[in-house]
């Protein structure tokens, strides 16, 4: 978190120096959204190419401006707007109420259809949402999509599932581990060209647009732009550019035709209706209070997986043969040499052609696996911690090794090992939020959904603050209080 | 009848250094053997080879069950004294719970510090903590103690009870083996000494005479040294 936060930060530093010349438009968007958006070109990979490029490209160029894109985390691209990190930000955002209250957003530059793709055998028992009662439905989040899921949670009895990209989706969805996807038809065409086996209906679930967005008070700007999109709806500039990317269908030239005929903004159609930020409270409130369950249950199964593996590693590490002690010192370097981000991208996606494990258990045992790595280190420093002498004096008095261990160096070793156990489960507590990249919404991610939707991240960054400290101060206490009855004697 | 200790040509080495150079050292039930020796002589070690905690590189040692007190004692830090005491008795030789405690209050209460019974072992003094720690190795009734520096950290009162208490285990048919650089000590209550030097045994037999009219340099040094740490104290 605090890396991205920092990417973003040196980002706006070296944009900021720049932005003093007055003749480049610095657009934002995400270039890990991938064709026909915006990617890097694959002839050449320092260029970008897309349509949104090509639509920043020709506002740059009717403003006499030269343009500059700057990467922006897809569901960062409201805040940092907001920020004034860029001039106008293009890359698939959608046109939803609460962007058209925080920010300024253009006329609509494109119409598509929320359509739902399903495995092939799926075809004619899943054909509308009402059909997937019970089962994990899919989708990119922070998205018109995923709202539209939300509503069927409540409606249909669906399961929503938030991924934060829409690759992942559909890969998941050949898998088996989802049972439909929820996107529009560009990405589902995409999807549906990069993966076998599936089918989309072609019926839209709900309509909705993509916009350019530029600060709340640069109106002027966005009227520059409306002016240009015009344009180009008229002349024909935005039809060839979306014909050059497989994308244009008959829903277009009706976009436009409304557009130009004075008729405005076309409503988004077919969406929940956005209630007011205190409604949206009490509306997010109840699912982030779920979230830190699901924070603390996985946090705590982790811990506990951590703790036995910790306790076994320790005592192999100590009392093992030399092959096992190499094994096992191994498996701890390599859990914590490398990121536990990595580890649970491995054991969800790399190990799903072996074992398609459910999200949650993944998670559990990725964080569990690289956890232990860490305590039995914790473990291994506090048998070895226990005085010699003592062992030697065990031994005279006729107990045996594992007795021992059992009764008198064990006991001992957990009261040393307790306060660095604690720090390592509140740490636990917050690495946590890394398995929401595995699809499994935690305290973290809720926030981030409920930030995105609101669009501001001040009462929902609050209330989340609040519930780590909940879970973690009450665990700090406690350990506090057994170490002071535990105390040992300072060697 | 066998001694309870009885150990012939006892040799260990530490890479190229030879710790023990063939020592013979036996000792008879109701006997408490004085080990000395300057720092590095192997009195220690010849202790810990005699329960067993060192590998000897060569000789022979036949002893029966030993209780061994250390010179930090190592008393068993997360339980209180009596269960340092009952620990053993209960888990490796099976005998009750409630025999345990029994015989271990008797332990403590014979030792003086049946009152610190429920202290735990960072609550005690360094004489106290002691007494417990005798009392731990005495609770599975080893015919053999053998005791590291005993009076290293008792102050001079506490060393008289002390040896009363070790000559009394001596009576009731145990065989004490101590090391200990006190002469005065030694003199006072061992029934016999025995002086090591580099590793070898350079002289033995009742303390009063090898003390008095020391035969061996080694033995002479050992005194002079001795005599001038307790000027200087």
């Amino acid at each position: 978190m605090s890396g991205r936060a920092c990417a973003i930060a040196c980002l706006f530093t070296i944009v900021s120096l720049r932005s003093a010349d007055a003749q480049t438009l610095r657009w934002g968007g995400d270039a890990e959204g991938g064709a026909p958006f915006v990617e890097a070109d694959p002839r050449d990979p320092s260029k970008l190419v897309g349509f949104d490029v090509e639509i920043a490209e020709l506002i740059a160029a009717k403003l006499g401006r030269t343009p500059q894109f700057l990467q922006v985390q897809f569901t960062s691209l409201d805040q940092s707007a907001k920020r004034g990190d860029f001039d106008i930000g293009l890359s698939g955002i959608e046109d939803i109420p609460a962007r058209r209250q925080s920010l300024a957003a253009s006329v609509p530059y494109y119409e598509f259809r929320e359509v739902l793709t399903v495995r092939s055998g799926d075809r004619e028992r899943y054909r509308s949402l009402a059909d997937l009662k019970g089962r994990r439905v899919a989708t990119l989040g922070g998205t018109m999509a995923y709202d539209l899921l939300l509503d069927a949670e409540r409606t249909h009895g669906i399961t929503a599932v938030s991924y934060d990209d829409d690759v992942h989706p559909y890969s998941d969805l050949v898998l088996g581990r989802v049972d439909a996807v929820v996107l529009d038809n560009v990405l589902a065409d995409r999807a549906m060209r990069r993966n076998t086996g599936l089918v989309t209906h072609p019926e839209a679930l709900a309509v909705g647009h993509y916009i350019v967005i530029t600060a709340p008070e640069n109106t002027a700007l966005r009227d520059h732009v409306d002016r240009i999109l015009r344009d180009a709806m008229r002349d024909g500039t935005l039809e060839r550019t979306f014909r050059k990317w497989n994308v244009w269908n008959e829903d277009q030239p009706a976009l436009y035709a409304r557009l130009l005929s004075g008729e405005g903004t076309p409503s988004t159609q077919g969406t929940p209706g956005t209630p007011g930020t205190l409604g949206t409270l009490n509306n997010y409130l109840p699912s982030l209070l779920r979230a830190a369950v699901i924070t603390l249950v996985l946090s705590c199964a982790a811990m506990a997986l951590a703790v036995a593996l910790g306790v076994l590693i320790a005592t192999g590490r100590v009392y093992g043969d030399p092959v096992s002690r190499l094994l096992l010192t191994t498996y701890v370097e390599v859990m914590r040499g490398t990121p536990v981000l990595l580890q649970l991208f491995v054991i969800y996606y790399g190990l799903a052609s072996v074992i398609r494990l459910p999200a949650f258990i993944a998670a559990l045992l990725g964080l569990g696996l690289n956890y232990a790595a860490y305590e039995s280190e914790i473990y291994r420093s506090a048998l070895e911690a226990v005085p010699r002498g003592q062992l030697d004096a065990a031994r005279i008095l006729g107990f045996t090794r594992m007795q021992t261990l059992r009764l008198i160096r064990a006991p001992q070793a957990f009261r040393l090992a307790l306060a660095p156990m604690t720090n390592d489960f509140v740490a636990l507590l917050k690495d946590s939020s890394l398995v929401s990249m595995l699809t499994v919404v935690e305290l973290t991610k809720q926030t981030q959904i409920f930030a995105t939707n609101i669009g501001s991240w001040v009462i929902p960054g609050l209330l989340c603050a609040a519930l780590y400290l909940a879970m973690s101060l009450p665990l700090g206490y406690l350990a506090r209080r057994l170490e002071e009855r535990w105390r040992m004697p300072t060697e | 009848m066998t001694r309870p200790l009885d150990a012939r040509g006892v040799r260990l080495k530490r890479g190229s250094r030879e710790i023990l150079r063939g020592v013979d050292l036996h000792a008879n039930a109701g006997e408490l053997v004085a080990l000395m020796g300057l720092s590095g002589s192997g009195k220690t070690t010849m202790l810990r080879v005699i329960a067993g905690l060192e590998p000897r590189d060569g000789g022979e040692v036949i002893a029966a069950k030993v209780g061994m007190v250390f010179q930090f004692h190592y008393l068993f830090e997360h339980l209180c004294a009596i269960d340092n005491v009952t620990l053993a008795p209960i888990e490796v030789i099976g005998v009750s719970k409630d025999d345990a405690r029994q015989r271990a209050q008797q332990l403590l209460d014979q030792l003086g510090v049946g009152h610190r019974a429920n202290a735990l072992p960072r609550e005690l003094s360094g004489g106290e903590a002691q007494r417990v720690a005798i009392a731990r190795a005495l609770a599975v009734d080893p015919p053999l103690l053998l005791l590291d520096e005993p009076t290293a950290s008792l102050d001079p009162a506490r060393r008289n009870d002390l040896g009363e208490a070790l000559l009394q285990l001596a009576e009731s048919g145990r065989a004490l083996v101590m090391t200990s650089h006190d002469d005065d000590f030694v003199r006072e209550f061992a029934t016999r000494v025995v002086v090591l030097a580099n590793g070898e045994v350079v002289e033995q037999g009742d303390p009063e005479t090898v003390l008095t009219s020391p035969k061996h340099p080694a033995t002479r040094e050992l005194l002079q040294l001795e005599r001038a740490r307790r000027g200087v104290q």
